[in-house]
């Protein structure tokens, strides 16, 4: 039993990576997509577009912090072998999920959003300022996702 | 999740390729030019500097406009994914210069000439290609069915030499093929665009109807299907006066084309206003998708607006060059 209960816990810590790092991967793509369109016109905003591309991607980054945890937390990451019965394993299945959803979705939304904000700038690259305000909002709910991930894998107790 | 992506890359381009557009400003210049001269220094100064560089003379002007709209609409048509978003926009262009071929071989047979200087590049089909279709009578290999529309034709000018009736069979073809190719693309922006250029043309051809004193039963062929108003009720119309047309047409979209030119003593000074109110209704309906980032309906949008921008550039370079009162020139411009 020990053994199926690590393995929900690592399916959680797969979820939350592979999810998360999907949203970004689309995310990023959709806003590297826009980004050359605008560059095929005006190679010179390329920083701009860079910065705007980049930020999709941070969901990625919260999936494989939460897979660290989630791994470190019933051991697999070194430090004293732990006993995982199958309700702790699911356990850390349920708390990566938040991550693993919202990550995903807010990824891919962040990446629209990022499109349309570097359409925007390819208009009005004064207004970059602005440009990368409006993805971030978004952010705010990938942010949610991986405190309250993190908040689950704290209170398990083994 | 249910936005299409797409068009992520196209419209992005689109976006950049918007910078192209001339800003208010640049007309403003223009209306205040003296002479043609310095109106064209004003217009070198940008993107159309180089196409105006490459004319001989400053009467040539209107070869630098069609140059730009060339390379426009051979750029959208590397990117952009859907080849009937473009080939709805050129398509008026092939009937354009078919019209001129056709009617060049029927002035030629009555010891008239031919006015070759009057084909356009912009069409879907490459002009010499169309030349020697037409002028070979091999219709077999001309693209959108037009195959099968010179013949017929040819064949309504031998038989009634009628130039009114041939003109309507091609505009005709134009609208029905206009209608295919958006009905064979998911996106409804496409076809409510088609519906109301044809709507728009109706009222167009209603006017100038009715100027000319046509009946209603007479008038009827030149009314086009595909529309949102049925020809039956824009055919009605010529039997009323031109302040109710609004009224009747309230229910349509195209009424708010008549609105703006209700303050009109005589068809002539309305038919002229007419058109600029057609063209500002139809950058109206695609304006809306200019908002969606990802949206498929941006193509046209921006084409429509560049076909635009070139029409108030004509305009202001026919009136400036024939010395026009600025006033009069500034009333016919469209808005972009």
């Amino acid at each position: 039993m020990d053994q199926l209960g690590i393995m929900l816990a690592v399916l959680g810590a797969a979820l939350a990576a592979g999810f998360a790092g999907s949203g970004s991967a689309i995310g990023v793509g959709i806003a590297g997509e826009s980004g050359a369109g605008i560059m095929t016109e005006d190679p010179g905003k390329f920083g701009l577009v860079l910065l705007l591309q980049a930020l999709p991607g941070t969901q990625g980054i919260y999936g494989l912090l939460t897979a660290f945890f989630a791994i470190l937390k019933v051991g697999l990451l070194g430090g004293d072998a732990v006993s995982v019965n199958v309700w702790q394993g699911l356990g850390v299945l349920f708390a990566c999920l938040p991550i693993a959803i919202a990550g995903y979705y807010s990824g891919i939304a962040q990446g629209k959003t990022s499109a349309a904000c570097i359409q925007m700038i390819a208009k009005r690259p004064e207004e970059t300022g602005k440009a990368v305000i409006l993805p971030a909002m978004v952010e705010t709910y990938a942010v949610l996702a991986l405190l309250m991930s993190i908040i689950l894998l704290n209170s398990i107790q083994f | 999740m249910t936005c299409s992506v797409d068009y992520v890359y196209t419209v992005s381009r689109l976006r950049a390729m918007e910078n192209r557009l001339l800003e208010p400003g640049v007309f403003q210049r223009l209306l205040d030019s003296e002479d043609l001269s310095s109106a064209l220094r004003v217009l070198s100064e940008t993107p159309y500097g180089k196409w105006i560089l490459e004319q001989q003379s400053e009467e040539k002007f209107d070869k630098a406009i069609e140059s730009e709209l060339l390379y426009i609409y051979s750029e959208t048509e590397r990117f952009v994914p859907d080849p009937g978003l473009y080939f709805i926009c050129r398509l008026p262009y092939d009937i354009h210069n078919i019209k001129v071929l056709l009617k060049g071989i029927f002035n030629q047979k009555e010891g008239g000439k031919r006015r070759m200087d009057l084909l356009t590049g912009l069409g879907n089909m490459p002009v010499d290609e169309m030349v020697m279709a037409i002028e070979s009578e091999d219709y077999r290999l001309m693209p959108f069915g037009f195959h099968r529309t010179v013949p017929e034709c040819v064949s309504i000018w031998d038989q009634s030499h009628d130039i009114l009736q041939v003109e309507r069979v091609l505009d005709e073809a134009l609208f029905s093929l206009q209608t295919r190719i958006a009905a064979e693309m998911p996106f409804e922006g496409v076809r409510l665009f088609v519906r109301s250029r044809i709507d728009a043309e109706n009222i167009r051809n209603l006017a100038r109807l009715k100027r000319m004193g046509f009946e209603a039963p007479q008038a009827a062929p030149f009314f086009h299907n595909g529309g949102s108003v049925p020809v039956e009720k824009v055919n009605s119309l010529l039997n009323e006066p031109f302040e109710g047309w609004e009224r009747f047409l309230s229910f349509a979209d195209v009424s708010r084309t008549l609105s703006s030119v209700q303050e009109h003593t005589g068809l002539d000074s309305l038919i002229v206003d007419l058109e600029r109110s057609i063209d500002d209704f139809l950058s109206g309906i695609l304006a809306k998708f200019k908002y969606s980032a990802f949206a498929p309906e941006n193509v046209l949008c921006f084409l429509w607006l560049k076909e635009i921008e070139a029409k108030n550039l004509r305009i202001l370079l026919v009136g400036i060059g024939n010395g026009a009162d600025r006033s009069v020139l500034r009333r016919l411009l469209r808005n972009v």
